[in-house]
């Protein structure tokens, strides 16, 4: 089989292992979920090597053959895809060996390995159907996540997600029906192939295909005002989960925009960047107003993560080779930096059951480790420089003041500038302030030897990214160079 | 091609706190969390010497600009990480050091026994670190990055003890405020990239020079905006005075050293793009002016020790504004580094009187007549507060006249204004000095409380302080000297060629004048004899005023500390409407009501889930067997 689809058919395979060792008990499932996540891996960081060598620039390709309509098996993979196949991966590890003390049924180990399957394929497709097939088949895990293994709303939540992203995907696959069906129109030949689909003739239709792919593709992001279903479904689904649908999923949606929308209409997104740029303005400080007022850790993280997309907007709308870059890197470090987030309040809801900003107190003295690494997440997550998140905001902010009036600029500062207004003193309700009558910080004990050891794996990304980002921008940049032009 | 070694020194200047942070983060903190304190002050005398070794090169003609590692690049758009070691960065880091270290070996002896110890000095010697690197810094990312690092030290200083509700809100509303200055400055980067596409200080100085103005009046503008938040100038600088919940040594370090020198660090750095824009210097010395003026007035009717000494360190950063403002760079980084002296040892003074008290602070009321029982405590804050008040021949006396000589050249309001604040400095001090030291108050007659002096550790560091404070002023010449030196013909690592650099303005300290020296002595005396006046010649006075219009006006500084407190409530309510109203209840509201027929069909799609998970799974692995099957065929 050839590497690029062993990075897809291995997660999934190591589901369909899970599920039979199931049959074997609940810690067998377990362990093989380990060792399809850890092969996972591996293969992930094999195929990104030769792109390491090519400086990021080498576009790995693989071409099936073609069914009915002009479907096709068409995979490619360059140094942004490789990228956020490698964050997925890194980050299925993660949630394998966070949620190692669950006593969950092998159903739970095989969704995280489906979802992580499904997304290597959206970010490997490079045939529109096999695109929405994917994009359509990551739903179906993550809806399980949520309803099966959440809190207590989970069901809500679950279907919400559901038919949230299910409007948005239909919307997508109507733009794409329209797309294809104009270029059959044009040259008598069906095609869902992304590089011949390029320059299509839309005509008077072609503001409603940009529009359809805007409005699919940000339902994910999400785009204020689709995101409505963000919030329910982070706060329900389990932490691990949470870590996936904020590391992964929320990533499909701008990845979707760099790799589909801006390349098949280059002069739609130009003549669009204004307004893009205006939704991550109110992306980045509506999300962070609505942070402030939440008092639930997980609705103001989720919250959180509707402000940080919006820097990544801002960099692919600002079109210059700064945004782009930040904007792919700001994917990987928000789901570095969100994941931590979302795995230590998993840590403290498994401890304690309860995630409210008043219902802790004085966790910096019962829990040091725990309130170390949620202090380091949260400056990363505030854009503290020499963290990850500060060279993505940066670099994405950079993009737009060359591209844009100084206002958007201006706006995604002043998106900085609140991040520390609801981060900070939710740390300090949390972890400083004296524990209330009927606290349950008594039943948070601090962190153990092995989930200090995934933070210190997260930390560790996140400091290195900060201090010399330099590489990670280099091995992006490339892939990105010919997405806009 | 001229390239630039770095000295070793340099190299020690980052790589000393750095380990030392790591051996007391990693062995200390676990093992001995008691000792912490001992890497950390190694590293100190490590730091100190390699800072005034530097100072010395940087005397003798060997200053160095080199870039020493690229950050971040983009399509021939870089920023690079390097070291500059010029006048005014190793004048500023030669005090940062001696004072900085000496503030450190008080907080060994001041916080033993505290609970959290270890964290304190780590996350002091992490203050220290990040000042290091602001001064050394050669661009503005750099810079930006070390001063967010100050930022989030200090935040965690100052909520040291954050168990006390008032030390968690001044750490917040310290940290907040600063975020809003830093707006300022994060902007200003974004537009000097943007437009100029360089960061690099000097690059930036020659490309001004070179007539290049873009948007200059905005980014300077912004950059004084950030200034004015790190330095506590008015508007922003309501978070300094609560910032005094932090233990002792941290307000030391803070007020003197690390955090608001930076600001005006960054104003002189910055000083050729902002003397460029044509009327914009003058701005700064009206915010100086008006700032100095006010703190002095306010600081003159505090009671609590610390906050008087931190009104008075807002009035002198007006001061050191005021001198940016009216171009004199020298005149301000001298009155900086004396400042730094002076302004610790006040704090480590008072901070001995409340260690007498068991307490984290003191009141004028609490203590009195406490100068015989505290003779070495007494006499650093005599020598201390003298060179504040701008006695010859202290430090204070020159630095200051430096700045007055400034103004009265200038004339009119601001010569009016810097003496009025000699005045109201000097009342201060003395009145602060008089009631802790000297003469008890009728109303004090009942207090238990024992003066003793503290122990050597906690006695020496103030005197050694008292006596910077005293001799800096013979650094005059010198130092203005190790200022300016470095500017002329600093050679500019991978860049290529010697380059001249002035920075505009008046380049070397006044000649002393009579006429200011004996004005701004005429006014100290003013002031010092009203201090006499209305504690030691009627002592009931100091209380007597308390209690009408007039506190409640200052006590609210002029209302302005009230009016912002309106304003952080109503962002708060602003975000509590978005948050909790349009986002819940109208929009989520509306979806969800709009949804309620989606929500049957969502309920059997809930109940299909229910047992057949595995299904579902199964008939994705088979779906893609399928489409695998296509694929290889």
């Amino acid at each position: 089989m050839s590497p690029l689809t062993t990075l897809w058919v291995l997660p999934l395979a190591g589901a369909g292992a899970c599920l039979l060792a199931g049959r074997l008990g609940r810690g067998a499932a377990r362990l093989c979920a380990l060792a399809a996540a850890a092969s996972f891996l591996a293969a992930a960081l094999l195929a990104l090597l030769p792109c390491l060598a090519a400086g990021g620039a080498a576009v790995f390709a693989e071409g099936g053959r073609t069914w009915a309509f002009g479907i096709s098996y068409r995979l490619a993979a360059d140094g942004l895809s490789l990228s956020l196949i490698a964050l997925t991966a890194f980050l299925t590890l993660v949630c394998v060996a966070a949620s190692w003390t669950l006593d969950v049924s092998a159903g739970y180990w095989a969704c995280f390995l489906a979802l992580a399957s499904a997304a290597t394929g959206v970010f490997l497709a490079r045939d529109l159907f096999l695109f929405y097939v994917f994009w359509e088949a990551t739903l179906v895990p993550m809806f399980f996540l949520i309803g099966l293994w959440g809190s207590e709303n989970r069901r809500r939540a679950a279907v919400k997600f559901f038919l949230f992203t299910f409007a948005g995907s239909l919307l997508m696959l109507l733009a794409l029906l329209a797309l294809v069906t104009a270029r059959h129109a044009a040259s008598g030949e069906w095609t869902w192939d992304l590089e011949s689909l390029k320059g299509t003739p839309l005509g008077p239709a072609a503001p409603w295909v940009f529009l359809g792919l805007l409005l699919g593709f940000g339902v994910k992001i999400p785009i204020v005002p689709l995101h409505s279903w963000l919030a329910d479904a982070h706060t329900e689904a389990p932490a691990a989960g949470s870590v996936m649908l904020a590391g992964v999923m929320l990533k499909m949606g701008l990845y979707g925009l760099l790799r589909v929308s801006f390349p098949l209409m280059p002069g739609l997104t130009a003549a669009w960047a204004p307004t893009l740029a205006a939704l991550a303005a109110v992306n980045a400080i509506y999300g962070a107003l609505c942070a402030m007022a939440q008092a639930d850790l997980k609705r103001l993280i989720a919250y959180s993560s509707i402000a940080h997309m919006g820097f990544c907007l801002f960099g692919a709308a600002s079109g210059t080779s700064q945004g782009l870059a930040g904007s792919a890197l700001q994917m990987i470090n928000h789901g570095l930096t969100t994941g931590a987030l979302f795995l230590l309040v998993g840590f403290l809801y498994q401890r304690a059951h309860r995630r409210g900003l008043s219902d802790f107190g004085e966790l910096a003295v019962r829990a040091p480790w725990l309130s170390f690494f949620f202090g380091f997440a949260t400056l990363a997550s505030i854009g503290l420089p020499g963290l990850n998140g500060f060279v993505g905001e940066f670099l994405c902010l950079a993009g737009i003041a060359r591209s844009a009036p100084p206002v958007f600029a201006a706006a995604g500062v002043l998106g900085v500038t609140l991040s520390a207004a609801y981060a900070l003193p939710a740390y300090q309700a949390v972890f400083w302030a004296p524990a209330g009558p009927g606290s349950a910080s008594a039943f948070v004990a601090d962190l153990d030897a092995r989930e200090k050891a995934i933070l210190w794996l997260l930390c560790g990304l996140m400091l290195w990214i900060g201090l010399a980002p330099a590489g990670w921008v280099a091995f992006l940049e490339p892939s990105l160079r010919g997405l806009v032009r | 091609m001229s390239h630039v070694a770095v000295p070793l020194e340099a190299w020690l200047l980052f790589a000393a706190p750095v380990a030392a942070l790591l051996i007391g983060f990693f062995l200390m903190r676990p093992l001995a969390p008691e000792k912490t304190h001992w890497p950390i002050l190694l590293s100190c005398a490590v730091v100190t010497a390699a800072s005034l070794s530097l100072a010395g090169q940087v005397l003798a003609g060997r200053s160095f600009d080199v870039n020493v590692w690229r950050w971040a690049a983009v399509e021939g758009w870089g920023v690079d990480f390097g070291l500059r070691v010029d006048g005014p960065g190793a004048a500023v880091l030669a005090m940062v050091a001696v004072v900085g270290s000496l503030i450190h070996l008080y907080a060994a002896g001041y916080m033993k026994g505290d609970p959290g110890f270890s964290r304190f000095f780590l996350v002091f010697h992490l203050f220290f670190l990040a000042m290091i690197g602001l001064l050394t810094a050669n661009n503005y990312v750099q810079l930006y990055l070390f001063w967010e690092l100050v930022g989030l030290a200090s935040y965690l200083l100052v909520g040291h003890w954050f168990h006390k509700a008032s030390a968690r809100r001044a750490a917040l509303q310290a940290f907040l405020v600063n975020r809003v200055g830093d707006f300022g400055f994060l902007l200003a980067l974004l537009l000097l990239l943007a437009r100029y596409k360089v960061a690099r200080f000097h690059l930036l100085y020659l490309l001004v020079a070179a007539g290049r103005h873009e948007m200059l009046p905005v980014i300077a503008g912004l950059l004084i905006w950030a200034a004015c938040a790190k330095s506590a100038q008015w508007p922003l600088y309501f978070w300094l005075p609560d910032a005094m919940e932090g233990p002792t040594p941290t307000s030391a370090l803070m007020h003197a050293a690390t955090m608001v020198t930076a600001g005006v660090f960054l104003l002189v750095r910055s000083w050729p793009l902002i003397a460029a824009v044509p009327g914009l210097p003058v701005v700064v010395a009206w915010i100086g002016a008006f700032t100095a003026l006010a703190a002095a007035l306010i600081a003159g009717t505090r009671k609590d020790l610390k906050r008087i000494l931190a009104y008075s360190t807002v009035s002198h950063l007006g001061l050191m504004m005021l001198a940016l403002g009216l171009g004199r760079v020298g005149a301000a980084i001298f009155h900086l580094v004396v400042h730094g002296f002076f302004k610790a040892a006040l704090f480590l003074c008072a901070g001995n009187v409340a260690h007498a008290l068991r307490q984290p602070t003191a009141s004028v009321d609490e203590v009195g007549g406490w100068g015989r029982a505290m003779p070495l405590t007494y006499a650093s804050f005599v020598v201390a507060a003298l060179s504040l008040a701008g006695v010859w021949p202290l430090a204070g006396f020159f630095s200051k006249d430096a700045i007055v000589d400034a103004a009265w050249e200038r004339g009119g309001l601001l010569a009016a204004a810097a003496l009025l604040v000699c005045a109201g400095s000097a009342f201060y001090i003395f009145r602060m000095l008089l009631l802790t030291f000297h003469g008890a108050r009728p109303e004090q007659k009942g207090l238990a409380a024992h003066p003793h002096e503290a122990g050597p550790g906690l006695a020496a560091p103030p005197l050694f302080l008292a006596l910077g404070a005293a001799a800096a002023g013979a650094l005059g010449p010198t130092g203005s000297r190790l200022v300016f030196s470095g500017l002329r013909g600093l050679p500019v690592g991978r860049l290529g060629g010697d380059l001249v650099l002035n920075l505009p303005g008046d380049p070397a300290l006044p000649a002393f004048s009579w006429t200011t020296a004996l004005l701004s002595a005429a006014f100290a005396a003013a002031g010092a004899a009203a201090a006499y006046r209305l504690t030691m010649a009627d002592p009931g006075w100091d209380w007597r005023w308390r209690g009408g219009r007039a506190e409640a006006v200052l006590a609210s500084d002029f209302g302005w500390t009230t009016l912002m407190a309106r304003l952080a409530a109503a962002v708060a309510a602003l975000a509590g409407f978005v948050g909790r109203v349009l986002d819940r209840a109208w929009w989520d509201g509306l979806l969800e009501s709009g949804a309620a027929a989606a929500r049957g069909a969502g309920g059997l799609a809930a109940r299909a889930a229910d047992g057949r998970l595995n299904d579902y799974l199964w008939w994705m692995t088979a779906g893609a067997a399928v489409l695998l099957a296509g694929a290889l065929r």
